[in-house]
């Protein structure tokens, strides 16, 4: 480790130690100040009005579902890697929180959509890709809750459908936007003009704000993987040595 | 080297000893075919603009369809556990498996691009056609072979196969589908639909022949 970080191991130690009194209060800040950023704060967009608040949560939501695909990535290749079952659950944790941030960005799309492109959903590269993300690993969390979740082969199944899935993302965007090509677009999308500085802070606590929460929700669901992990490797333990 | 041979020898032995299985798996294409033919009135007008997606979500799902069953009979049977004790790489076994597979739904392929130029009167069985057929087969059996081994345990497998390899599969589906358009001279855009239908092929062997043994591996 480069000594330049070394000062900061002890920090996130402390961190980690404390994260049960961090992250519900300053998740909690944050979002209140989304909140007021995002309806009181920020000035209101001239062309779309009001509806275009919905942006402070739509983009924070979507960067936050790629960061936690990236965690299920990582996480499943220290599974195949390491064979250790805590990143199991990191992995598992981390796509729920995925899916539950893609559906919230396909939702909050469409509803920034129907005012502002007349429609609920454009076949476009970017919403095609979203919808496919949803769906893949969706299927991920669906494959891996039919076997228990101490069980290390699905688990191992899991995680190679999970890099799978990671590196198929480029080819699923590439091919969804050449096939966009060959109809002309409906709609267009507007070049969006450099942001003022306020929505631009409001948009910087957002991504803050959802961030947080995403951590947070998945070391909950992760600790919660983890005890039902050996909750059932101690039950089977204990089977065995009555079974004696 | 001869090791590979051998497993690849097995693995057509299984294919032909399971032909009735593969017969079902035609049978099931031509099926579909004719429920196309019905539900999207290809007999009057032009068909050539829906042949390529007819014909290609036909093999996708036939594909599915025989894949689930890759393993089924190795794994129940003990046959995959003795094949990975035995000194042959687990990539081999998988390629010799998606080999195989290809080759045998390959035979299910052209049989239905004959089928399919005698009933719509359009030629189909063209050297272009047929190589853009093998690769998409062999991009969409190298996704699906590795799937299968992960519902061989599963109850519902059946079921879970589709569900996680056609979103998958969506990239291969799109360049399949405009590369057999341009051969068909439909209009089917600038993007290079045969050279991405070779990156997923390429893409997805690579992929299977390394994470299969990680996957399996006791």
């Amino acid at each position: 480790m480069s000594a330049l970080a070394r000062p900061f191991v002890p920090l996130a130690y402390w961190g980690f130690e404390h994260r049960w009194q961090l992250l519900p209060p300053l998740t909690g800040v944050a979002m209140l100040a989304l909140i007021a950023g995002a309806l009181i704060a920020a000035p209101r967009e001239a062309v779309e009005g009001e509806v275009q608040r919905i942006f402070y949560i739509h983009l924070p939501v979507i960067a936050a579902s790629y960061l936690a695909f990236t965690v299920v990535f990582v996480a499943s290749v220290v599974v195949l890697w390491k064979r250790d079952m805590r990143w199991d659950a990191v992995a598992r944790s981390a796509a729920t929180v995925g899916v539950l941030f893609t559906a919230l960005t396909l939702v909050t799309g469409a509803i920034w959509g129907k005012p502002i492109w007349g429609v609920w959903w454009a076949w476009e590269a970017r919403l095609i890709t979203t919808l496919l993300l949803f769906l893949i690993y969706g299927g991920y969390l669906l494959v891996r809750s039919m076997a228990a979740p101490n069980d290390e082969q699905a688990a191992r199944y899991a995680a190679v459908f999970a890099v799978i899935g990671f590196l198929d993302i480029p080819l699923i965007h590439m091919s969804t936007r050449w096939w966009r090509t060959l109809h002309p677009d409906a709609i267009v999308l507007r070049a969006r003009p450099a942001l003022p500085v306020e929505m631009l802070v409001v948009l910087l606590v957002g991504l803050i704000a959802v961030t947080l929460l995403a951590l947070w929700l998945l070391v909950l669901r992760a600790e919660t993987e983890r005890m039902s992990q050996r909750t059932l490797s101690l039950r089977a333990e204990l089977d065995r040595r009555e079974g004696i | 080297m001869n090791a590979a041979l051998a497993v690849i020898r097995k693995d057509l032995r299984v294919v032909w000893r399971d032909r009735v299985g593969w017969l079902t798996t035609g049978a099931f294409a031509t099926a579909s075919v004719l429920t196309y033919t019905f539900a999207f009135d290809l007999v009057s007008g032009d068909v050539r603009p829906l042949l390529p997606g007819v014909l290609w979500t036909t093999f996708l799902f036939a594909g599915i369809f025989a894949s689930s069953q890759a393993f089924q009979r190795e794994v129940e049977q003990g046959t995959l556990d003795a094949m990975l004790i035995s000194p042959v790489p687990a990539s081999v076994v998988f390629l010799a498996k998606v080999l195989s597979s290809v080759m045998a739904l390959l035979v299910i392929e052209v049989a239905l691009l004959v089928l399919a130029t005698i009933l719509f009167d359009t030629t189909l069985i063209t050297l272009e056609l047929t190589l853009i057929v093998l690769v998409g087969t062999a991009g969409y059996v190298s996704l699906t072979t590795l799937l299968s081994t992960m519902g061989s345990q599963l109850n519902s497998r059946a079921m879970i196969l589709p569900v996680l390899a056609l979103p998958l599969l969506v990239p291969m589906l799109i360049g399949a589908v405009r590369a057999t358009g341009a051969a068909l001279d439909l209009p089917a855009g600038t993007a290079p639909w045969t050279l991405l239908l070779v990156v997923f092929a390429a893409w997805s062997s690579l992929a299977g022949a390394l994470l299969f043994p990680l996957a399996v591996e006791r």
